[in-house]
């Protein structure tokens, strides 16, 4: 097997196998035959006798109202959404963003295409998967309603106005033994309310804490350069890329500017150049993916490697230690490669790891010639302060010595994710705390008084980008449960005349703003979504080199944390599209689970769903295990941000609290002791879902036999190769003749012939696609149990595949986002029995849902898998709740009750919200499609244009919005110019599963290249003996 | 599936007693439905069921008649974006109190109206036509392109309350989608409810056809014409 979803699946395992095989495992069918076929009969006839009944009365919809203004606001339609810029804040980053409003509702967010870091092409900017949820969690039905009064002792329900007339005795008049905890802010109005607050209350002190921070590579700057700069990458500049534990693509506060540049070096490979990239990491990260040259590390030994390429580089004063052959080759060709691509190579280091390393790596850089090309230091004041870590340490120790008698939370949550050590939460009850936040959290329960926070979409605030630029949040809807701002609620502390969320912000910019019209100028930045000037300036200072101190040698077990690619650091918990959404490598969903190295487990006896204890530092955790290809040897991968106990009914009692091992002196890492426990764990994970049978396998063996690449679904190559001969590289011998017996019933091409092309070349598994796609199309979340049941109902799916043997450290993977194909020959289509899914006549195979009765044939007979089914309400029950009465042993939850209706709040009207026993499935948005061709066909009707033809570009699906690679193009395949017309010709371009069944896809996939050392060596080495034969 | 009893299949089959009472029953079941067809078929097909005729109160007494057909009020005066969007906006009470701030600035009727003008609360109408929600009615795409509003919803001008007068079942729709040139009128007498064709009118709607670019047939009989 070349490809395999999972080491299960590898080694042929009896257990993959029956899932495959059959549609509910573990469940026996023959409990069926318990009903005679007579009480069968009688029962069918009555539900039909009774059906006739009831559904042909005379029934009317219920009374609708429609409700107008009572004064129109300008240009309002209502039915057409209108897009606002606005910025989400996370970790102290904010990112751009442009919020869909429907009749006032923000129902969707997508990347803002005027700002720097969103932008990905021309008039299209992506939004992370954070992103994309955050409207779940403002319309999050457990979100915090008012304010909590616990000062005596018990729950009690308050109001502002309670905790106004409390204000006085929490908050003396100079501030004495106040100290206010924030998390990570850039915002300028938050920094300028602390000013005026710190001017009234000058007794007040400020702590700011963020568990996941890039405090070492600011500091590592000030070791180096004299002074904090952030360093920030030019990734569409560098041909070499060397990544040391830096989640580039993955968890970085960069990561779309990142993942778009890097994408267009790859893509670059059609004009005959691409970039390769380096990774050494002590966790698999989907940058380590994408890396053409990979070595897993244990987080122990990156000093070694960072003085080693340092000394390789020339970089002075620098000593290389003792290094294993698998590390000494890698810092070589890496040097190499650095050194013959001077002024386009960059060495990036993961936030995580000590300031000396950053330090090094800048003097690296600088060596290499980068600095200024495609590594710049930015100068941002507000990076100058202790680090997280120390400023929440400090705030214990005045806590717990008593200098703190009223302590101010904005956001965050630290009783549930400070360092352990400092045990936060049992200082916070010697002290009163007042925590404000959108939810009640752990934090909340653990305070005084607990204050309702306005979500960032409900509230007036601002926030600084990765590179400094100032984008003004606005509000797009009145707080939905009364809450407030962070800059309101300090200018009540302070109390401050211009108290409002907007005249604060307002005030604040108008320092930023420049021109003589300052009101027009704030309207401009509202309306970009960025005040223009206010980027940070770029340092020029050369660094000096600083001296690592050798890698301690271990050889127990390395823990390593590592933010989640779902819930951050815990803060999305109850959101259930992130919770559900699976994890890019592991698979899972609903849970986390200890990260272990194939060679580790065996050692260890453990495999993936046993539990283990993990012991550091005298602390302990009991955690499943799960064994992840590719996971670096000693290292054991603990994703944060699970097992909370006060996020949510959603949220609650999941995985597992891998802080519990965090602390101070070991934030990132440290050695620990692991042993087997004996408990198992359910785990919920969609790698093997979706598998193609032994049936199948056979009968693509049977047509298309073992020639060539036809027969696999995957394709890639190497650079080299590809370069030599693209046709030759990629495409199989086998090519299949299509003799239709019959003409297709009617033509599939009218007017528009809608395609798409998706490059697995520049996929980078991110998951972005597969949020924006639910958000888009109201897609329902089912739960952990249903997702181990494969029901999981996510329209886009990206399939994981590993390329290698089950003991290779170093797999390679290969991200296949998967989703409707739209073939033309589709064989959904010949088996529904109602015709419930049918051609267009534009090439869209269309799901008709109210013709649907939920045979599921047509899931059945999809090759591509990509059909989901509403086995349940899935909308109006809770995600967590269990089956209420189970039959046949299957859990059923058909609801009495009817969807939130504030989660109601939350659909896309443009599309049908489906309901119990519908097949549905990707629909190209079609809804999209047709807010664009009537709109087209209306111009043209009404005279303004020529014709009726759509530009390339102005129908984009909502996965192709999001994808910060630009990996998804949709277009019209009439249209010979269109992008996805062009790319459906490339050579790298083929239809999956298309030469075996014929099914004529709209969709057609295209092949990963990769750009390894020796390929590259062995193929220019034999160049010129060819030319020589020839 | 259904296993068959192999001790009961040895048995000599015979019709137990109460089976003599299945013809008199059968026969009853024929009478039954004979009244029960007639029944379902007058429900089904009868237009109450379509909602033909659905005429609810309304808050206020508002006259189409009045204003579309003795005043000749042009329909995209108040129902302004129907030429823009899928949906053809009610008037805001701001655009009913353009003119009766001074025409019958007392009006008991139109009490509602002024409470929404000076408070800001909507007035809350009754849909008339409602369409299911996964049917996706575009106004725009049929107002720009010759279908008149008298056609969906019938003599609007000579309505006190308005009526539905169509079934707007998905048949009623079809009927058009398939031969749009029966239906189709100049755009320039879309809100003209007296409209007649003159001369030949499907030569006249072959052209509209052909000028306004209406999709083909196949097209429009799509399902994702209609349905997202």
């Amino acid at each position: 097997m070349e490809y395999w979803r999972s080491l299960e699946q590898l080694s042929g395992s009896a257990k993959v196998q029956e899932w495959v095989d059959t549609e509910f495992p573990g469940y026996d069918p023959e409990q069926l035959v318990s009903t005679s076929r007579r009480s069968f009969m009688k029962l069918m006839g009555a539900s039909l006798a009774l059906a006739g009944l009831m559904l042909t009365g005379c029934r009317r919809w219920p009374k609708e109202e429609v409700i107008p203004y009572a004064s129109s606001p300008k240009d309002r339609v209502p039915g057409i959404p209108e897009r606002y810029a606005t910025v989400m804040e996370l970790g102290g980053i904010g990112s751009g963003l442009l919020v869909s409003c429907f009749d006032g509702r923000p129902i969707k967010i997508e990347g803002n295409p005027d700002h720097p870091f969103a932008k990905t092409s021309p008039g299209l900017g992506a939004a992370d998967a954070f992103a994309q949820a955050s409207v779940l969690e403002m319309y999050d039905p457990e979100r915090s309603r008012s304010p909590v009064d616990r000062s005596k002792g018990s729950d009690a329900k308050a109001t502002w106005d309670n905790f106004t007339t409390a204000l006085d005795a929490l908050f003396p008049a100079d501030g004495a033994g106040v100290a206010i905890l924030s998390e990570a802010t850039s915002s300028p109005s938050v920094l300028e309310m602390k000013k005026l607050l710190l001017k009234k209350l000058p007794q007040v002190k400020w702590y700011a804490y963020e568990p996941i921070s890039c405090d070492n590579e600011s500091a590592g700057a000030k070791l180096a350069f004299g002074k904090s700069l952030r360093p920030l990458l030019k990734l569409e500049k560098a041909l070499v890329i060397v990544s040391l534990d830096a989640d580039l693509l993955g968890i970085h506060p960069a990561h779309i500017r990142h993942a778009a540049d890097w994408a267009s070096g790859r893509r670059s490979s059609d004009e005959g150049r691409m970039s390769r990239m380096y990774v050494a990491e002590s966790c698999f990260s989907i940058t380590g993916t994408m890396a053409d040259e990979r070595l897993g590390l244990r987080p122990s030994r990156f000093n070694a490697i960072a003085s080693a390429l340092a000394a390789k580089l020339g970089v002075e004063g620098v000593v290389a230690g003792h290094l294993s052959a698998d590390e000494a080759h890698f810092v070589e060709q890496a040097a190499g490669d650095l050194k013959a691509n001077a002024g386009k190579g960059v060495i990036a280091v993961g936030s995580h790891l000590p300031a000396e390393l950053h330090a090094l790596a800048y003097a690296m850089n600088a060596r290499i010639g980068s600095l200024g090309q495609t590594l710049e230091m930015l100068e941002l004041p507000e990076l100058d302060r202790p680090t997280h870590a120390e400023s929440i340490a400090a705030l214990t120790k005045d806590m717990t010595g008593g200098q703190v008698k009223t302590l101010l939370i904005l956001g965050g949550n630290p009783v549930y994710d400070a360092p352990a050590d400092l045990e936060f939460g049992k200082a916070l009850g010697g002290v009163a705390g007042v925590h404000l936040s959108v939810y009640q959290n752990e934090t909340s329960r653990a305070c005084k008084w607990h204050l309702p926070r306005s979500h960032y979409l409900e509230a007036w605030g601002d926030a600084r980008a990765f590179d400094g630029t100032v984008t003004v949040a606005q509000p797009m809807i009145e707080p939905l449960f009364g809450g407030k701002s962070v800059i309101e609620l300090l200018a009540l502390l302070a109390d401050e005349k211009v108290s409002t969320g907007s005249a604060i912000v307002r005030r604040t910019a108008g320092a930023m703003l420049s021109g003589p019209d300052k009101d027009m100028a704030f309207r401009r930045a509202l309306h970009d979504g960025l005040i223009a000037g206010t980027t940070a300036a770029s340092s020029k200072g050369t660094p000096r080199s600083v001296a690592l101190p050798p890698s301690v040698e271990t050889t127990s077990f390395e823990i390593r944390f590592q933010p989640d690619a779902s819930m951050l650091d815990g803060r999305f918990a109850n959101s259930g599209w992130l919770q559900e959404m699976p994890d890019p490598l592991t698979k899972l969903t609903w849970d986390n689970a200890a990260l272990f190295s194939k060679k580790d487990a065996d050692g260890l006896g453990v495999s993936t769903g046993d539990m283990v204890r993990i012991t550091a530092d005298g602390r302990s955790l009991d955690i499943v295990a799960y064994i992840l290809p590719g996971q670096p040897v000693g290292v054991i991968g603990l994703p944060l941000g699970y097992g909370r106990s006060a996020a949510g009914k959603v949220g609650n009692n999941l995985g597992f609290n891998t802080y519990k091992l965090r602390t101070t002196k070991a934030m990132f890492s440290a050695a620990a002791e692991i042993r087997k426990t004996g408990g198992t764990y359910k785990l919920a994970m969609t790698q093997d879902h979706h598998l193609m049978d032994a049936v199948g396998t056979a009968a693509i063996r049977q047509r298309v036999g073992e020639k060539g690449h036809s027969g696999e679904i995957l394709r890639e190559a190497s650079f080299a190769d590809y370069r030599a001969n693209p046709q030759g590289a990629l495409q199989g011998e086998h090519r299949s003749i299509h003799l239709p017996l019959f003409d297709p019933p009617a033509r599939l091409d009218e007017t528009h012939a809608w395609g798409m092309a998706i490059d697995m070349n520049s996929c980078i598994g991110c998951n972005a696609c597969i949020v924006a796609c639910q958000a888009e199309n109201n897609i329902p979340v089912v739960g952990k149990e249903e997702v181990a049941n494969s029901r999981e109902m996510h329209w886009i799916r990206v399939d994981r595949y590993f390329k290698g043997t089950a003991d290779d450290v170093n797999p390679e993977v290969i991200f296949q986002p998967m989703m409707c194909v739209h073939c033309e020959n589709a064989p959904c289509e010949e088996v529904c029995p109602v015709a419930a899914t049918v051609h267009d006549t534009e090439g869209l195979n269309t799901m008709v849902y109210n013709r649907c009765i939920g045979t599921r044939y047509c899931s059945n007979n999809c090759p591509y898998k990509v059909r989901t089914f509403n086995y349940f309400d899935y909308h109006s029950k809770s995600p967590r709740q269990k089956g209420a009465a189970p039959w046949l042993g299957m859990p059923d939850s058909q609801q009495k009750q009817s969807i939130d209706p504030i989660k109601q709040m939350l659909f896309n009207p443009d599309v049908t919200v489906r309901m119990r026993g519908v097949m549905e499935k990707c629909t190209y948005c079609v809804q999209r499609i047709h807010a664009v061709t009537i709109n087209v066909r209306n111009e043209h009707a009404e005279g303004k244009r020529d014709n009726v033809h759509v530009n390339d570009g102005d129908i984009v699906t909502a996965c192709q919005q999001t994808c910060p690679t630009q990996a998804i193009v949709f277009g019209d395949l009439n249209d010979p110019t269109a992008r996805v017309t062009k790319l459906h010709r490339h050579p790298r371009a083929y239809s999956v599963l298309d030469e075996e069944l014929a099914t004529k896809p709209r969709t057609r996939h295209m092949a990963k290249l990769r750009n390894p050392v020796e390929r590259v060596r062995a193929t220019e080495a034999a160049a010129p003996e060819k030319e020589h034969n020839q | 599936m259904f296993v068959v009893d192999p001790i009961q299949t040895k048995k000599k089959f015979v019709f137990p007693r109460w089976a003599n009472y299945l013809l008199p029953l059968s026969v009853l079941a024929v009478l039954g439905g004979g009244f029960y067809l007639p029944v379902l078929m007058g429900f089904g097909l009868s237009p109450k069921t379509t909602d033909v005729g659905y005429m609810p109160e309304q808050p206020v007494p508002f006259s189409h008649a009045m204003h579309a057909g003795q005043l000749g009020m042009d329909c995209r005066y108040c129902h302004s974006t129907v030429e823009r969007a899928s949906f053809a906006a009610l008037p805001s009470a701001q655009t009913c109190m353009n003119c009766h701030t001074s025409i019958k600035p007392q009006s008991t009727a139109l009490v509602p109206i002024r409470e929404s003008w000076k408070n800001g609360d909507p007035v809350e109408w009754i849909k008339v036509h409602d369409l299911p929600d996964h049917a996706y009615f575009n106004h725009s795409a049929h107002v720009n392109h010759g279908v008149g509003c008298v056609s969906c919803h019938g003599r609007i001008d000579q309505m006190d309350t308005v009526r539905q007068t169509q079934p707007l079942s998905m048949a009623w729709c079809l009927a058009c989608h398939r031969e749009p040139e029966k239906y189709l009128r100049p755009p320039d007498e879309i809100t003209n409810m007296s409209w007649k064709p003159k001369g030949d009118a499907l030569h006249l709607g072959l052209e509209l056809k052909k000028n306004l670019e209406i999709q083909s047939p196949a097209y429009m009989t799509s399902c994702s014409t209609c349905h997202r």
